[in-house]
């Protein structure tokens, strides 16, 4: 069964009495342990793709499955669960919470869950001592770089440990020598770990790494390239 | 949950001068109601003390029924026989709750200096009996000089009590000769000689030139009676007021007296008017306080909400739910009203310390004389506020905080 099955899926956005076609007829299967991409110029339908795929929009028209379930039948509370528990998120611009440290903010979906446990606690350290970030523990965003503060980001998005990582744009805001490393922290985690990661990027650094990428024009699939069929280990289940 | 209070009070000091202003706010008007309500508090405690124990009226006051109607045009029908006294003294007096239970004729007639004549309205009572309900109450009333002259006795019957006015009126001073003037209850005309034992100061300004306190031996001379027009009681604890009222009404009843009886509060006119007063004072100042509050709340949450559009978009991404984020913002809220009802907490300990330590003094409306002005800490008004402060920071930040849930994840996450 595939991780994400899109059928026909249409995103609409009205603006006043335009109406513009961000998404049209997109099918799409993204199996267990893929490492993704979808690139295109801006305005192709990246992020459209990857904020429905993340349950972060509903599609206007046609189907998506997230391990085989339809999350757009289910209520926005158990759709947040399944988005807390399923999915992990690396945004283009970071987005730890200024107020809290970097441990705390690794643990913030656990938090949102509920109770976090000392192992809990000794998972997000595990995690943040993995990504070299040892020494930063305690300190809050404005005291780490771009970099670190995109591979706290990358620590809270696998301290779930979820089904999909998506990842929007991840290299966009770092420079080049920082890119090249977050690009290659993430290819280890897919592979060590099984991690699926589905990214929306222009960086041809990342586009190189990937085994799949997905071309997008005009809100369409233009090509679905396989550059690199790897097989990747079983994909890690996440406790509820 | 530790963690978001935590986020709350973080996200507060980050943006400490927004959220001082808030908390000066709430805090500002914390002490405002908590200063009133002291003030308030300090005037209906006075007026309530003043009533039961320095005018000696004590808790109850038992009429003949239809005194307080009827009798009214013509009180000497409407008085209490000795018979009645005695039956009334017996069950009262057999009461746990009282204290001390003492007879009352109030009288009127005629002063004259032997050259001018004038009203005035005389108070009969127990001197030894005023004296001890007097000793019943507050230290700080206690000290309070009420009168110059010498202390009324119960034996001589002729040595009165004269208002300043009166006295001044009729150019009497302690220990000049007067004689009292009034009709018997039978409707012959009474007089009989009296010494000014004490001047004092009228409670009420307007009495000042016509109130006298006699024994009640001479009241009960000059209308040539053996009857009083009330028994006072005076109760160990002001609080069983109305439980006592209900329980000697009904042993009075059982007994076969028609009486009436009325409580402190319903025969004391000026404390009724000036909690009426105060009540509406209150509302307002309690409105004003309450706009205020909850339009800063607003103000402050609403400009959280806007400032953190693109946080609260990425912790609904991360799964929390809508409920999540209003609670997030509530207990930021909630703490609001905490730190500025304990900065108030302080803003009105300082109030009252300054006003302990200056003790100003002041002449409240309708009174001859300068008396001392107190604030009270009322440790429950304080509480009640705290809490409905803190209550009503949360309720007004819920409108933004359900503005900021309900937010496009989407466009929340691309907000800058």
């Amino acid at each position: 069964m595939a991780l994400v099955e899109l059928r026909q899926v249409c995103k609409r956005y009205t603006l006043g009495e335009t109406s513009i076609d961000a998404l049209k007829n997109v099918d799409l299967d993204i199996e267990p342990g893929e490492f993704i991409a979808a690139w295109g110029p801006s305005g192709s339908g990246k992020s459209t793709l990857c904020n429905l795929i993340g349950l972060l929009d509903e599609p206007t028209s046609g189907q998506i499955r997230l391990e085989g379930q339809d999350p757009f039948g289910i209520s926005d509370m158990e759709r947040s669960r399944l988005r807390n528990c399923r999915i992990g998120f690396v945004f283009q611009g970071f987005n730890l919470v200024p107020v809290l440290s970097a441990l705390d903010n690794v643990l913030l979906p656990l938090q949102i869950r509920g109770r976090v446990s000392q192992q809990d606690k000794a998972k997000a350290l595990h995690y943040l001592k993995r990504l070299g970030l040892d020494n930063h523990i305690g300190h809050r965003p404005q005291k780490l770089s771009g970099g670190q503060q995109q591979r706290v980001a990358i620590a809270r998005a696998l301290i779930t440990e979820p089904a999909l990582v998506i990842a929007d744009e991840p290299t966009a805001n770092l420079d080049s020598v920082t890119a090249a490393g977050i690009i290659a922290l993430m290819r280890d985690l897919n592979r060590q770990q099984g991690t699926t990661f589905l990214f929306s990027t222009h960086d041809q650094r990342l586009i190189q790494q990937v085994d799949r990428l997905i071309h997008l024009r005009d809100g369409a699939i233009e090509a679905d390239d396989r550059l690199a069929p790897e097989a990747g280990p079983a994909v890690q289940s996440c406790a509820a | 949950m530790l963690t978001w209070v935590k986020m709350a009070a973080r996200n507060l000091a980050r943006h400490g001068r927004r959220s001082g202003f808030t908390m000066l706010a709430i805090g500002l008007g914390f002490a405002a109601v908590n200063v009133f309500s002291g003030f308030t508090d300090y005037i209906f405690s006075g007026l309530q003390d003043t009533y039961i124990y320095t005018q000696g009226n004590g808790h109850l006051s038992l009429f003949k029924r239809g005194f307080l109607g009827q009798g009214k045009a013509d009180p000497t029908q409407y008085l209490l026989t000795a018979a009645e006294q005695k039956g009334i003294l017996e069950v009262s007096g057999g009461m746990p709750d009282v204290a001390l239970v003492t007879p009352q004729l109030d009288i009127t007639g005629l002063l004259s200096n032997g050259e001018i004549s004038t009203i005035f309205v005389a108070s009969g009572r127990v001197p030894s009996a005023v004296r001890a309900i007097r000793g019943q109450g507050p230290a700080s009333l206690r000290k309070v000089g009420l009168f110059n002259g010498k202390q009324l006795e119960d034996e001589v019957t002729g040595g009165v009590g004269l208002s300043s006015g009166l006295a001044s009126l009729l150019g009497l001073g302690l220990g000049s000769d007067a004689v009292a003037m009034a009709p018997t209850v039978s409707g012959q005309i009474n007089a009989l000689d009296i010494e000014v034992y004490q001047t004092f100061e009228s409670a009420l300004e307007a009495m000042n030139d016509k109130q006298m306190i006699v024994p009640l031996g001479f009241a009960q001379s000059l209308y040539d009676t053996e009857s009083i027009d009330r028994v006072n009681v005076l109760l160990k604890d002001t609080r069983r007021t109305e439980a006592v009222r209900a329980e000697l009404e009904r042993r009075l009843a059982a007994r076969g007296l028609a009486v009436e009886i009325r409580t402190w509060q319903q025969l004391s006119p000026l404390y009724a008017k000036v909690k009426d007063m105060f009540d509406v004072i209150f509302m307002f100042l309690f409105t004003i306080v309450f706009i205020i509050v909850v339009m800063s709340v607003i103000n402050t949450i609403g400009m959280a909400v806007m400032e953190r559009t693109r946080e609260i978009g990425t912790l609904r991404a991360l799964g929390m739910q809508r409920g999540g984020i209003v609670r997030l913002f509530a207990i930021e809220s909630a703490l609001l009203g905490l730190a500025g009802s304990l900065l108030g907490l302080v803003f009105t300990g300082l109030t009252w310390l300054v006003v302990k330590i200056a003790q100003p003094t002041w002449i409240p409306p309708q009174i001859t004389r300068r008396v001392p002005l107190e604030v009270h800490l009322v440790p429950d008004t304080v509480l009640l506020s705290l809490c409905f402060m803190v209550v009503l920071a949360l309720a007004a930040a819920i409108p933004p905080a359900n503005r900021a849930a309900r937010m496009n994840i989407v466009n929340s996450l691309g907000h800058t």
